[in-house]
């Protein structure tokens, strides 16, 4: 199906090359999955096999593809519209129509597929995408889950033969990032359909998929099945790191094989228990709050709503796309509209704080973490911050080369990896030492590294400098490494609080791998667990 | 043919700009004061009266602000520069001596009555053309234009959107770069922040830009002979109700006296609004 010959890329205006002398081969029916650091190329390599680079971004290309015979050094993407379809990082920017269903029949009408046909067609994808219910609907008004599933519909109704998706689980919950995997799963299987996608989160694709190709990011790639990729790999989920911990002779890839290999362990309580933190001070306390979406009329956002968060604590903020986490976050800095109740932030009401004053009590990076940026260089945003906040020279930049392994400082912050910008906006924030810090999903497009830097730091700003942190996430894993306490909105109501491991188990959609794995410990991280075997042996 | 036998909702995609160029027309050709505010007037009924939560429509509110400022920018100029008029002198502006070769030039000094109304005359007609375009832009989805452009004309089309999305795009970036300012802590609104703000917005919209070509490059978009439509894109009699009202006017101000404008002047913001009705 697709053919790689040779291929060696590199941007122009660019030391690195992103791929160089590449060949391999994927084949019809495949379901592949594309892994990699952070900016190692894996968006470049997805848009390679359309034709989008060179062709619509510039960039030296040596070397032939092709993609179901055909060669996509003379054909430009247009052409291969009828066998390729791409879903991009963000799929609000390439909508064209407003309504779902018009969206859908959008990709046809440009192909010129007979009317009849078409009707066929949209009917189909929307039955297999689910998307009947919603079909009438102004694509602006879905959540990011439901745009998702629109911008799959999209591109699966011209039939195509090869289906192109760059993370399309990162803006997605649990539930909903299980439900476009396993129907991406069943086209595989049902249909024949050849799918490449790139994520990661690998705990939950890694279960689905055939064969890997893991960019190295020096030029190189490895291509795989899943096991053989996953024993070595710099990058693993949560069972596979758990799994050569316990030293298993085969690499289980789905919590199910795992429980098949895996010794049975009973523990009754939690052995290395890391200790809470001694609690300080009330910083963020939220009394009866009601709210509405920003921009709509749509029916509250958030009804009745308490909660207390104090000096100390990380605390994470989960539910599913569209319950209203976003909204109770832009509540607490005072972006969104408070119809009812108070919420105050050491005392103060975040609504009214203007200036210095509202970063001097409480810091959010936002869910894009370039919304907060707006300087021409990291260098400049950094001099920009310690103008701001009124704080010595460099101490930005001091904090961002201690979150950061190979800081860039001339690049252009819009041309740096997701990490580096949100490592950037978190710089910002902390520079301004505010006692609360609040992140809407913060580990969108991070990998594994860049997470347990984020998670490294966000302990030590909660521990030793007593701030609290309040996170909103879909993000399991990284839930069961940082939080001390859980609360989980369900439609704009807060339906459970309690201590990350009471909540994450509860409810087996929101359960961490380890957990699945091992269901009579207590345990939720690989290093748990790694502490008691290691205490054992 | 079988296309989708579901009811368009709203107007054809061209129906708007159909509308702004009759209406900016007729405001163009009566050119008076009255007419002017009459067309200002309407909009703004239109404007609420189709107000919606998309935020193409958002962008109308940012829009007044500019009207408003082209507005009293217009005045203040209209007062300081130009040639003397006769008539009655309203108020007296210290006036600066200019050099002899730009005679009849004079910056400052009597402001008469007649000054007051010309340049009332094209500060109202300013500011109506600005709104009558801006409503045509927010109450139509840059994006549907895509749809009814012949696909010849790929670039074309592809640059016709672009250009038309960039207002209502930019007042999303504005008040996303607005936001981060506030969450950085920066006090106030100076002039020195304008580069900080005019900067990442067209960053940002260049950026959506690029996205939205790459998306309709992969798709397709122009590279097929044969296009067929899904629903019907039809030019609707509802849609044709809607232009008729300026499109009246238009005709009887170009063949009527004008000195029929102020009972065309009522008549007009009457059927201005034809678009409520025919909806």
């Amino acid at each position: 199906m697709i053919n790689f010959s040779k291929v060696s890329l590199i941007y122009p205006n660019s030391q690195r090359t992103i791929i160089e002398d590449v060949s391999f081969e994927v084949n019809e029916g495949e379901f592949v999955l594309l892994m990699g650091h952070t900016g190692a190329g894996k968006s470049s390599v997805l848009r390679l096999i359309n034709g989008l680079v060179p062709h619509h971004t510039g960039g030296i290309l040596s070397g032939s593809i092709s993609v179901a015979g055909r060669s996509t050094s003379t054909l430009k993407p247009g052409e291969l519209a009828d066998v390729v379809g791409i879903v991009g990082q963000n799929p609000a920017n390439t909508f064209v129509s407003d309504i779902v269903e018009d969206e859908i029949a959008f990709s046809l009408e440009t192909l010129g597929i007979a009317p009849d046909v078409m009707r066929k067609r949209v009917e189909e994808v929307l039955d297999l995408l689910a998307l009947t219910p919603l079909r009438r609907k102004n694509i602006s008004e879905l959540s990011g889950g439901e745009q998702q599933r629109v911008a799959i519909a999209a591109a699966l109704v011209a039939n195509p033969k090869l289906l192109l998706l760059d993370e399309p689980t990162s803006a997605l919950d649990p539930i909903a990032a299980e439900e476009v995997l396993s129907i991406l799963h069943r086209l595989v299987h049902d249909l024949g359909l050849t799918v490449i996608l790139s994520e990661h989160r690998l705990e939950r694709v890694i279960q689905f998929v055939d064969r890997i190709i893991l960019i190295h990011g020096d030029g190189s790639l490895e291509l795989g099945t899943a096991e053989e990729v996953m024993r070595s790999s710099p990058i693993a989920p949560p069972l596979v790191e758990l799994a050569r911990a316990l030293n298993m002779p085969t690499i289980p890839l789905s919590v199910r094989e795992f429980r098949k290999l895996a010794p049975r362990i009973e523990i009754g309580e939690n052995v290395g228990s890391s200790g809470h933190n001694s609690l300080g001070e009330v910083l963020l306390s939220i009394n009866e709050l009601s709210a509405a979406y920003e921009d709509s009329q749509r029916a509250y956002a958030l009804s009745k709503v308490n909660l207390e968060i104090c000096a100390g604590e990380i605390v994470a903020l989960m539910g599913r796309n569209g319950a209203g986490k976003t909204t109770l976050l832009k509540c607490a800095v005072g972006l969104a509209p408070v119809i009812e109740g108070q919420v105050r932030v050491s005392g103060k009401n975040p609504a009214h704080l203007e200036g210095p004053d509202l970063i001097k009590n409480v810091g959010y990076v936002p869910q894009e973490p370039t919304d907060l940026l707006y300087g021409q260089s990291i260098l400049e945003e950094c001099a920009l911050a310690d103008r701001d906040n009124n704080v010595a020279e460099g101490s930005t930049l001091e904090i961002y080369k201690s979150l950061m392994q190979i800081p860039d400082l001339s690049s252009h912050p819009r041309d740096v990896s997701e990490g580096q910008r949100l490592g950037l906006a978190l710089s910002i924030i902390l520079s301004a030492q505010p006692p609360l810090i609040v992140l809407d999903e913060p580990t969108r497009g991070l990998d594994y590294q860049a997470k347990k830097t984020l998670v490294q730091t966000l302990k030590q700003v909660a521990a030793q400098q007593r701030r609290a942190v309040l996170i909103s996430t879909h993000d399991v894993e990284l839930v069961a490494e940082v939080a001390d306490r859980v609360l989980f909105l369900a439609d704009g109501e807060l339906i459970a609080d309690g201590t990350t491991a009471e909540v994450l188990n509860a409810s087996p959609a929101f359960a961490p791998q380890v957990a699945k794995a091992l269901p009579h410990t207590n345990w939720i991280t690989v290093e748990e667990a790694e502490r008691y075997f290691n205490a054992k042996n | 043919m079988k296309t989708a036998h579901i009811q368009r909702s709203g107007f054809h995609p061209l129906f708007w700009w159909v509308w702004a160029v009759l209406t900016s027309s007729v405001v163009l050709v009566l050119d008076t004061t009255n007419i002017s505010m009459a067309a200002i007037a309407a909009t703004l009924m239109l404007a609420a009266g189709f107000r919606g939560s998309t935020y193409w429509r958002t962008s109308f509110k940012w829009i007044l602000r500019l009207a408003l400022i082209a507005f009293a920018f217009r005045m203040l100029i209209g007062f300081l520069i130009g040639v003397p008029m006769p008539g009655k002198v309203l108020f007296t502006l210290p006036q600066i001596q200019l050099p002899e070769f730009l005679v009849g030039i004079r910056l400052g000094g009597p402001v008469t009555e007649q000054r007051l109304q010309s340049t009332l005359k094209e500060a109202t007609l300013l500011a109506a053309l600005i709104l009558i375009f801006a409503l045509s832009n927010s109450l139509s989805n840059p994006h549907s234009l895509l749809k009814v452009l012949p696909r010849r004309f790929y670039s074309i089309g592809l640059a016709g959107v672009i250009a038309t999305s960039v207002a209502p795009q930019a007042v999303r970036s504005i008040s996303r770069v607005r936001t981060a300012k506030r969450l950085r802590g920066q006090p106030g609104n100076g002039l020195g922040s304008w580069r900080r703000v005019a900067i990442p917005v067209l960053e940002d919209s260049l950026e959506r830009s690029i996205d939205l070509a790459a998306s309709l490059e992969s798709r397709g978009y122009g590279y097929f002979p044969k296009t067929t439509r899904y629903r019907a894109q039809r030019w609707q009699i509802t849609d044709t109700l809607g232009v008729s009202g300026p499109a009246y006017v238009l005709i009887a101000a170009l063949m009527l006296n004008p000195t029929a404008a102020l009972l065309l002047g009522v008549l007009f913001f009457l059927l201005i609004l034809t678009p409520v009705v025919a909806r």
